[in-house]
């Protein structure tokens, strides 16, 4: 909404300009025409007071010089002069049919309007009064009558005049920005609509109806494209789904039977423990079937989560006990720092620890020659996070080789085959993370131990007790 | 307990060779009379005819699924029914267990397992009911009595509260193995245990009174720092 006002502001003050610009431009204008016209082929006034000027008495007959002479011809006027008593004295080529004699009423008509549809004018001689006629419909003739206390007002009144102007202009301009405004809004909020990735559609009318319907195009090609983009999604997570499936079948047989041949003691040992080895990794490879799923529906996002409030302090507590009650090897200590209780989370449980188990498997696989991998939970309450963090002090990982342990392996961003486990431990908890609104952080070098951690958002259950 | 080998089976999948596998398991384990069913409209038939006493059901069949024939079977009869499946997704297992079924496991499974499991439910649904008794134990030379809630030390008899007769019992249950300060508080307080923390470690002070002879230096009931307690019984298992 700030764009669209200042839109308006814009409009308004370039309209402004405009206005502006061409008043004075048309004021300028005109004034030049104006003066031209009066001026065009000299004044009548002065035509007329040369004419007068360069009437010669002689005797008995008049003279006309030659410069008036050619004023006259270039306006192809003629000339008379009236004497005292109203008899024509002399003339230069007046028309026939004017009178010869005319009377004092007839002077005044003509000196102020026509004479005979002859525009004229008039002078003052020694001999009595110079007559310059143009030819009819050459000329007008306006009189002028303003009151004085009008013509004082004058100034004030072209002052108010511009203002009047002023207004009208920014009133109109106001009426014209805030439609234009008001067609271009539904255009901003559909584009702010496309950038959130939300459904657009604009009602295309008014002046910017192809700009609308443009809008709705891209909107609905995106909408395809974010359709084409989750079936295709769907389509590999449903595909690796159906692989897991059909792998289960067959993976049933490999492991049945030879548990059942490891646990029979009609084989020899050395069968026997051959079966072991066939029904250990046929485990195995159960779990990279079981892992690869979990993964691939993360990373589509087409794993339900099955959420509910949850304690990491208990989380932990729980994982900790299982893998000390299923025996850890010796070289392996598990140690609990602080383990703050108000962390709680909305979150799968059992996605949650299984992201901590592969932690912790993570530390054992990295240093089979040992190591102690120190489990905390902390709160953020000025982040409104929670902190799990599970840290060991054993060889490290060089740092630069981080950033594409997160990485789903054989991706084109991992390049380093594994050399323990199937390398979907820490890509799966980086993804369990994302899944809880969370994110995972992995800080290690080498002979720096390893640092990892999942940060989640904290959701306080109303009931929560302080202790 | 001899009478579970002698109830009947009926085993669901459409395939012939997990059906057999699973056959030879049951078999070599004492279990005789075994039915195998390839499709849903095969399995209602030897179901009807049959009647069998529990039921092993695969989820995908080819003329319907798993989750559909168990409630065609729950319209008749509330025999224990066990889903064996390829499909390991978390709905399904939640739905599988929400029609009734009694277990839920995902393929490829340990035989062993699946034996166990079958045998502990057809103890559970036909065992001849009686009376649930809590277990006695001996501690050192200290007898714990869970069936009258009393700790004998020769001839010294001291009762146990309820708390603490249900702490005992949840950490001889998992008797050697770590159980969490959670679980315990789950335990005596139930679901919102939240907060009892301090409390069960009084109440823990109190069992050490009765069962330990240095209750500052226990032998049996064991902190394990930061998770939770061990209870050390020798001699059993």
């Amino acid at each position: 909404m700030r764009s669209t006002a200042r839109i308006l502001k814009r409009f308004i003050g370039a309209t402004m300009l405009i206005s502006a610009f061409l008043l004075v431009f048309n004021f300028v204008l005109i004034g030049v025409w104006v003066f031209n016209g009066m001026n065009e082929g000299g004044s009548p006034t002065r035509v007329v007071q040369q004419v007068a000027a360069g009437l010669q008495a002689g005797n008995q007959q008049f003279a006309l010089d030659e410069v008036a002479i050619e004023l006259l011809e270039q306006n192809q006027a003629w000339a008379l002069l009236i004497d005292d008593e109203g008899q024509v004295l002399w003339d230069y080529h007046a028309p026939e049919n004017l009178p010869d004699t005319y009377s004092v009423i007839d002077v005044a008509k003509f000196t102020k309007w026509y004479l005979e549809d002859y525009p004229v004018f008039t002078w003052e001689h020694e001999n009595g009064l110079v007559v310059v006629g143009y030819p009819k419909d050459s000329l007008v003739k306006y009189q002028y009558h303003l009151p004085i206390q009008w013509v004082g007002t004058l100034p004030l009144k072209i002052f108010a005049l511009l203002i009047i102007n002023l207004v009208v202009g920014l009133l109109l301009s106001l009426i014209i920005g805030y439609k234009l405004v008001r067609s271009i809004r539904p255009l901003t909020e559909g584009i702010q609509a496309l950038g959130e990735d939300q459904e657009v559609f604009i009602e295309p009318k008014g002046i910017l109806q192809d700009l609308a319907q443009n809008i709705n195009r891209v909107a609905s090609l995106l909408r395809q494209k974010n359709l084409r983009l989750k079936e295709r999604d769907e389509a590999r997570s449903n595909w690796i789904a159906g692989i897991s499936h059909d792998i289960r079948t067959p993976l049933s047989m490999i492991l049945g039977y030879s548990s059942a041949w490891e646990e029979n003691p009609t084989l020899p040992e050395e069968q026997r423990k051959e079966a072991g080895i066939i029904r250990r990794h046929a485990e195995n490879l159960r779990s990279l079937v079981n892992d690869l799923n979990l993964v691939s529906m993360l990373e589509y996002e087409m794993q339900p989560l099955q959420k509910r409030q949850l304690r990491l302090a208990a989380l932990v507590r729980q994982v900790a006990t299982e893998f000390l009650n299923n025996g850890l090897d010796e070289q392996f200590s598990l140690e609990i720092a602080t383990l703050d209780e108000r962390a709680q989370v909305e979150g799968d449980e059992r996605l949650l620890k299984r992201a901590i188990t592969n932690l912790i498997q993570n530390s054992m696989n990295h240093n089979p020659e040992g190591c102690t991998i120190t489990l905390q939970v902390s709160v953020q309450e000025e982040y409104g996070t929670c902190r799990l963090t599970v840290e060991d002090n054993g060889k490290g990982i060089p740092e630069n080789k981080i950033p594409e342990l997160l990485e789903l392996p054989y991706s084109s961003k991992r390049k380093q085959s594994q050399r323990s486990g199937h390398g979907l431990g820490l890509p799966m908890v980086a993804r369990i993370a994302k899944a809880h609104q969370g994110h995972f952080i992995l800080d290690s070098d080498t002979g720096k131990g390893v640092k990892a951690e999942i940060v989640l958002p904290t959701k306080n259950s109303d009931s929560t007790k302080t202790v | 307990m001899e009478n579970v080998k002698h109830k009947k089976l009926l085993v669901v999948d459409d395939e012939p060779e997990i059906r057999q596998m699973i056959d030879r398991f049951l078999r070599n384990e004492g279990f005789s009379r075994i039915f195998h069913a390839a499709s849903f409209a095969e399995a209602l038939e030897v179901f009807h005819t049959v009647k069998p006493d529990l039921a092993i059901l695969d989820v995908m069949l080819p003329d319907g699924d798993g989750f559909s024939l168990l409630s065609s079977i729950r319209q008749t009869s509330n025999i224990p029914v066990l889903f064996l499946t390829a499909r390991g997704e978390d709905e399904d297992r939640l739905l599988g267990l929400g029609l009734g079924a009694d277990d839920y496991m995902v393929k490829p499974f340990l035989p062993r397992e699946l034996v166990l499991r079958i045998t502990a439910i057809l103890r559970r649904v036909y065992a001849p009911p009686q009376q649930e008794r809590y277990p006695v134990f001996q501690l050192g030379s200290r007898l714990v009595d869970l069936e009258s809630g009393i700790v004998s030390n020769n001839g010294d008899e001291l009762p146990l509260t309820a708390k603490e007769h249900a702490l005992l019992l949840k950490l001889y249950e998992n008797r050697n193995r770590i159980v969490t300060s959670d679980a315990l508080c789950q335990a005596a307080w139930g679901d919102d245990y939240f907060g009892y923390e301090n409390t069960l470690m009084v109440h823990i002070r109190r069992i050490r009174e009765k069962i330990e002879v240095n209750p500052s230096k226990p032998e049996f009931l064991l902190t394990v720092r930061g998770l939770g307690y061990k209870l050390m019984v020798r001699g059993d298992e």
